[in-house]
């Protein structure tokens, strides 16, 4: 029983040891620092005992000025230790903190796509802030607090014991009561403290469905029900936190009071042990101070509990997600470094993305010779994104084989892969930084103070963005995080190609990619990206006639298979295939187009 | 093989807008505001820390007069006097500290409540265009969290700032009432410390405000980071983030630090003060004791004194913090509802009525509509509907079907024309009196936490034979029990389910104009035969705006609109516009042709799912 509840500490506190471990210098020049403190804190109330039994056995007054002088001595020697106690243990905490932040986002980056599709990025935000919080906390003010609470409780008895037992046995009546309140108590924070929290997050639910249902709620104009509701929440709310204040609130007021009845017991026996001269009129003084010393200790426990206890809470989740392995690990069968022809063969290949239930590919077999421009056409959630995500190898290859260049993508090197893959989705992600930088994404070694901004512009250009950049205002130097530079989702999207290519891919994958780029301009890019230099194989997923037909293979995707493949010629001869449907369609939405603009042009007016 | 990128600029990931961390006089002020609606409790709560200071500081000064009065003249009866009094005092203020932290709590509490309520109502009344510009998750922080801070500030540091403020006053006067030369004495470091404490607060301001703005850089980098982890991986820069993560990090780390410091110069230096006083003290007033010109018990008072007097300023510069992060709360809080509403917000806490004998005549005049700048997406529309005419509208993505339901609940206005209802501009009309006009039925329904009842009533009180209406519409989708909490937001509800539920929302409002957004888009053609069934003979010679892209649902309206890029392009019913051979005509020629062709119905939409 007791060797279980050991282990479960020993599990709870791993990362707190492994820190006042590492730290152990800092750790423990703030403890040493800390006891001298607590040791010297002994003191005043003897030399304030010697001071007043001076005064009242009118000894000469060098005594006083003794006394004086070693009071000052001792206040300098701890504010000494004051200074050094935060300094060395809470600086320590901090670098602690530092340290398990920058483990924990190191990790992050090591995980794989599936893990950020299920996590909601405001749950991993707040692991990296308010968990990692509590754990510094607890190593900081937490043991700090604690172990000043524990020399004290230990240290302050002995003294008083030295100086009259029979005081402190009086003094000390109402102690036991405070191990009995705080137990009781504690256990009634503990509960009504969980209500407030759910109760809290209740209202926060709350408040997130009205917002966004906002659109209902106004169109039915019911913003009074809805207030009601919220009130109601709210009230209950409020009634769970006066529940919790009435006792939260009473802890510390009551531990004080059960000191000062000491304090009574003191006037009252101790006054009386001074008129009949059984204790000199200096001790009583002393025991006073020493009585309140005692108040702080019996709070400070309390305290360092709950400091320990919200770190055992933030090392759970911590844990549970630096155990999360990435589901794409690095080949094991290292081949090395070599340039991809191009050649990408997928073999009975099955997909589910991790964590779901069902199947987006349905044992795929599909072959892509090296340099062949590939066309994809299919409808939303027919698999085709699933499909090229796998490319890169974003997500495992599980059930099935995928071949890039004859060797199966599990054996490539993942980031020789991925150097080598320009992978573009239909959603558009730029980071807060300049234009060149975000271009110059895939140039590892390029460096914009040094190196000539040729290869940027190059790819800008291929991407048709170039004129867009040089219209911004700073040019390739354009912060993309100031506001006012309003980029539209077209040039974005360009951007993004642009970073694809500058990295010259031997694949190059545009999922989708040019869905808000307009007609000329898409003409142009894919123009300029045949006439790309050592390109290879290119994949587009599009759905514009003129993109598609001229590819060397067409692929038509439907319900997680490969419907039809061939070139456009081949494709049509089946009047009632799936691409001929596809054709028919797109053409009459192009032909609808120009028909309402024609409309338009006319005046507008039927 | 990736080093630190030298170009890398933190400071890109800095908020400007995050608050300077200085607190301007007029939040105090607007803060002081909701206060003083509490001023009974305030009242009664300084009261209580009045008598609550009084009775801590004359503890010390019951035990001096114990010395002097009962254990020097050796006065047994006295001191059990003096124990009685000590422990009624003792009493008294556990009792007055027991009250008046509950009335601060309960203050902060109702402070709280009243901001939550006030920032929700007004949240209700904003107009949408704020929704499309501030994600929902951070307007939810200001309504819950922001206000929680701001009710910590109430109950923990203000009571604290107060109740110190007082001791440290009251013992100040204390000491210099009782023995004014040794008063003098004591408290001749004070003015060296209130400097000191001016100086570090001052310096803690600072460095609190670093170390804020750089965990914010340090959140806003890694959320851009967790967003973008793709793009890492694609490029292989997870080296390249580490690092600059390390790099963030570490700046966040030593502004920690750069805090820390002050206040390990802080503390040090009340410590040494005190000690100070302390010595003054005994040295003085020990002589000042021997040569008998003051008590013993005056002097043991005096220890006390200076000794409580240095903790009451470390506990301010603790709570400093709470204080702080509590006005940038209510900054925040304050600059929302600042933020202009689309009507009063005091219309929200009403229930609303609707105006009577609503006809339903709506006549858009020569309308123009951009969402921003002269990106129009109506332009000069123009269109009479008459009372109880069942209007179809159909046309591409973007040719504007959407916007006009928009505008017609208003909840954008046209840059130019008019909209009226009833020969009344939409304008003249009271916003909710408006809304509760229409009945709008969405491809998508929105479900709220609660029973399928309150999702369909949107918990108003029904009654009568419209209650039994509901029920019966409801009871055809096989659910039995209308009460029990829907699971998981209704996700496991089945389409129909979800369908059904729309209609009978509508329903719920009975609405003299009835809206269908694609209401009937994504259901199967037996759910849709029963809703057209249940629409007919709600909305029977109501007039009723339709929009599809599935032609069939609009086969029937009066008069069927084709738009075109926010123009109307042709309009007629569905045999004139089949006669004309345009626009419509092919859609419906194609659409039927596919139909036919494809064995699921719903994979055969318009052209404009292939886009």
């Amino acid at each position: 029983m007791s060797s279980g509840a050991f282990a479960r500490f020993k599990e709870d506190s791993s990362f707190l040891r492994f820190y006042l471990w590492k730290y152990r210098r800092g750790v423990g020049a703030g403890v040493a620092s800390l006891l001298m403190v607590d040791l010297l804190e002994l003191l005043p109330p003897i030399l304030l005992m010697h001071a007043v039994d001076t005064v009242i056995q009118k000894k000469p007054a060098v005594h006083l000025l003794y006394c004086a002088l070693a009071y000052l001595g001792i206040a300098s020697v701890q504010a000494l230790g004051r200074y050094g106690w935060r300094m060395y243990l809470i600086r320590s905490s901090m670098l602690a903190g530092r340290d398990l932040r920058q483990e924990y986002a190191s990790h992050l980056f090591q995980l794989s796509s599936s893990f950020f599709d299920r996590r909601k990025i405001g749950d991993l935000m707040s692991v990296a802030t308010s968990d990692v919080e509590a754990i510094r906390m607890a190593m900081g003010n937490g043991l700090l607090t604690f172990a000043d609470a524990f020399f004290y409780l230990i240290t302050v008895p002995i003294a008083m014991l030295w100086l009259s037992p029979k005081l402190t046995l009086i003094a000390m009546i109402p102690l036991p009561l405070i191990p009995w309140f705080v137990a009781r108590n504690e256990q009634k924070i503990h509960q009504r403290f969980r209500k407030v929290q759910d109760s809290f997050s209740h209202l926060s639910a709350l408040a997130q469905e009205n917002l966004n249902g906002i659109r209902v709620v106004k169109a039915f104009a019911q913003e009074d029900k809805q207030l009601s509701r919220f009130r109601k929440a709210g009230e209950n709310f409020i009634r769970l936190n006066m529940n919790l204040a009435r006792v939260q609130t009473s802890f510390g007021p009551m531990l004080d009071f059960f000191m000062s009845l000491g304090l009574v017991l003191l006037l009252w026996v101790g006054g009386d042990s001074v008129i009949t001269g059984a204790v000199s009129l200096g001790t009583f003084v002393a025991f006073q101070r020493y009585i309140q010393k005692m108040v702080w200790p019996m709070t400070a426990i309390g305290m360092a509990i709950n400091f320990y206890q919200r770190s055992v809470v933030g090392s759970e989740r911590l844990k549970e997600i630096l155990a999360v392995k990435s589901d794409t690990p690095e080949s094991t069968s290292a081949i090395g470094p070599r340039k991809i022809q191009g050649k990408i063969e997928f073999r009975n290949l099955s997909f589910r993305f991790p964590g779901t239930s069902s199947d987006v590919l349905k044992g795929v077999n599909l072959v892509i010779e090296a340099g062949q421009r590939i066309s994809m056409i299919g409808e939303i959630g027919s698999g085709k994104s699933a499909l090229l995500s796998l490319i890169p190898r974003l997500y495992p290859v599980q059930d099935g084989m995928l071949f890039i260049d004859d060797i199966d993508i599990n054996h490539w090197p993942l980031e020789e892969l991925r150097k080598q893959v320009g992978y573009v989705s239909q959603e558009v992600f730029l980071f807060s930084e300049t234009v060149c930088e975000n271009v110059a994404y895939g140039l590892h070694q390029w460096r914009s103070s040094v190196d000539s901004l040729d290869p940027i512009e190059g790819a800008a250009k291929l991407a048709q963005v170039h004129h867009d950049v040089q219209g911004l205002s700073a040019g390739y130097q354009t912060r993309l995080s100031e506001r006012g530079v309003n980029l539209s989702g077209g040039q974005k999207q360009r951007l993004t190609i642009a970073r694809a290519v500058a990295k010259n891919p031997a694949i190059l994958v545009l999922d989708d990619a040019l869905s808000s780029v307009d007609v000329q301009t898409e003409e142009q890019i894919l123009q300029s990206l045949r006439s790309r230099s050592g390109r290879n194989t290119e994949i587009i997923s599009a759905h514009r006639i003129s993109t598609v037909r001229d590819a060397d293979k067409i692929i038509v995707f439907d319900a997680g298979q490969v419907r039809q493949q061939g070139t456009h010629d081949e494709l049509i001869m089946d009047r009632r295939g799936a691409y001929q449907v596809f054709l028919e369609q797109q053409q009459l939405s192009e032909d609808l187009e120009q028909l309402g603009d024609a409309y338009l042009a006319q005046g507008g007016n039927p | 093989m990736s080093q630190p990128n030298p170009d890398f600029d933190v400071d890109s990931y800095l908020d400007k807008e995050e608050g300077q961390g200085k607190f301007h006089r007029r939040t105090l002020r607007r803060l002081v505001g909701y206060v003083l609606a509490n001023r009974y409790l305030l009242a009664a709560g300084i009261f209580l820390i009045l008598v609550a200071t009084a009775a801590t500081l004359l503890e010390p000064r019951l035990f001096g007069y114990a010395i002097d009065e009962a254990l020097i003249p050796q006065r047994p009866l006295l001191l059990k006097q003096l124990v009685g009094l000590f422990l009624i005092i003792e009493l008294t203020r556990l009792a007055s500290v027991l009250l008046h932290s509950y009335l601060f709590e309960k203050l902060g509490q109702n402070v709280m409540q009243r901001l939550r309520i006030e920032l929700f109502a007004h949240l209700q009344c904003l107009p949408v265009s704020i929704f499309d510009k501030h994600p929902v998750g951070r307007l939810v922080t200001r309504v819950t969290n922001d206000v929680s801070n701001l009710a910590e500030m109430f109950s923990a540091g203000f009571v604290t700032i107060i109740g110190n403020v007082l001791v440290v006053v009251g013992i100040l006067t204390w000491l210099l009432i009782l023995d004014w030369e040794l008063g003098l004495i004591a408290c001749s470091v004070f003015p060296f410390l209130m400097l000191a404490s001016a100086y570090f607060s001052k310096q803690l301001r600072v460095a609190y405000r670093e170390a804020r703005s750089k965990l914010s850089a340090l959140n806003a980098f890694l959320a851009e980071n967790i967003l973008g982890m793709r793009v890492v991986h694609l490029f292989n820069r997870q080296r390249l983030h580490i690092q600059r993560f390390k790099q963030i990090n570490d700046w966040y780390a030593n502004a920690q630090i750069g805090s820390v410091r002050v206040f390990a110069y802080f503390q040090p230096a009340i410590t040494w003060s005190s000690g100070v006083a302390v010595a003054l003290v005994i040295w003085f007033g020990g002589q000042w004791t021997t040569n008998g010109s003051i008590k013993p018990g005056v002097l043991v008072a005096f220890f006390s004194y200076v000794l409580t007097l240095f903790q009451p300023l470390r506990e301010i510069a603790d709570k400093w913090n709470i204080f702080l992060s509590g006005m940038t709360s209510a900054e925040r809080i304050f600059s929302i509802l600042d933020w202009t509403p689309e009507h009063q917000a005091r219309d929200s806490e009403n229930p609303v009525k609707r105006p009577e004998g609503i006809q339903g005549h709506i006549v858009f005049d020569k309308v123009w509509f951009a969402y921003s700048g002269e990106n129009w997406v109506l332009k000069d529309f123009s269109l009479e509907i008459k009372p109880g005419m069942k209007i179809g509208v159909v046309g591409h993505t973007g040719a504007g079907k959407t916007t006009l339901i928009s505008l017609l609940l208003r909840f954008y206005s046209p840059q130019k024309g008019t909209i009226t209802l009833d020969g009344r501009d939409l304008k003249d009309y009271s916003l909710r009196e408006l809304r509760s006009i229409y009945g709008m039925i969405q491809q998508d329904v929105f479900l709220f936490s609660g029973s399928i009842w309150d999702n369909a009533t949107l918990w108003r009180e029904l009654g009568g034979s419209l209650e039994a209406d509901l029920k019966s519409v409801l009871g055809s989708t096989g659910l039995s029990d209308l009460k029990v909490e829907l699971e998981e937001r209704g996700s496991n509800l089945s389409m129909g389910t979800r369908q059904t539920l729309a209609f009978a929302r509508a329903m719920a409002a009975n609405p003299p104009v009835w809206i269908l957004d694609e209401a009937t888009a994504n259901i199967d053609s037996g759910t849709e035969k029963r809703l057209e069934k249940i629409f007919d003979h709600s909305a029977e010679a109501k007039t009723t705006i339709m929009i599809a892209h599935r032609l069939s649902t609009v086969r029937s309206a009066d008069l069927i609109l084709v738009l075109h890029k926010g123009t109307l392009v042709e309009k007629g019913t569905h045999t004139q516009l089949l006669k004309q051979d345009g626009f419509y005509a092919r859609l419906y020629r194609f659409q039927s042709a596919s139909l036919k062709r494809e064995r699921k119905p719903a994979t055969a939409a318009a052209p404009e799912l292939a886009r």
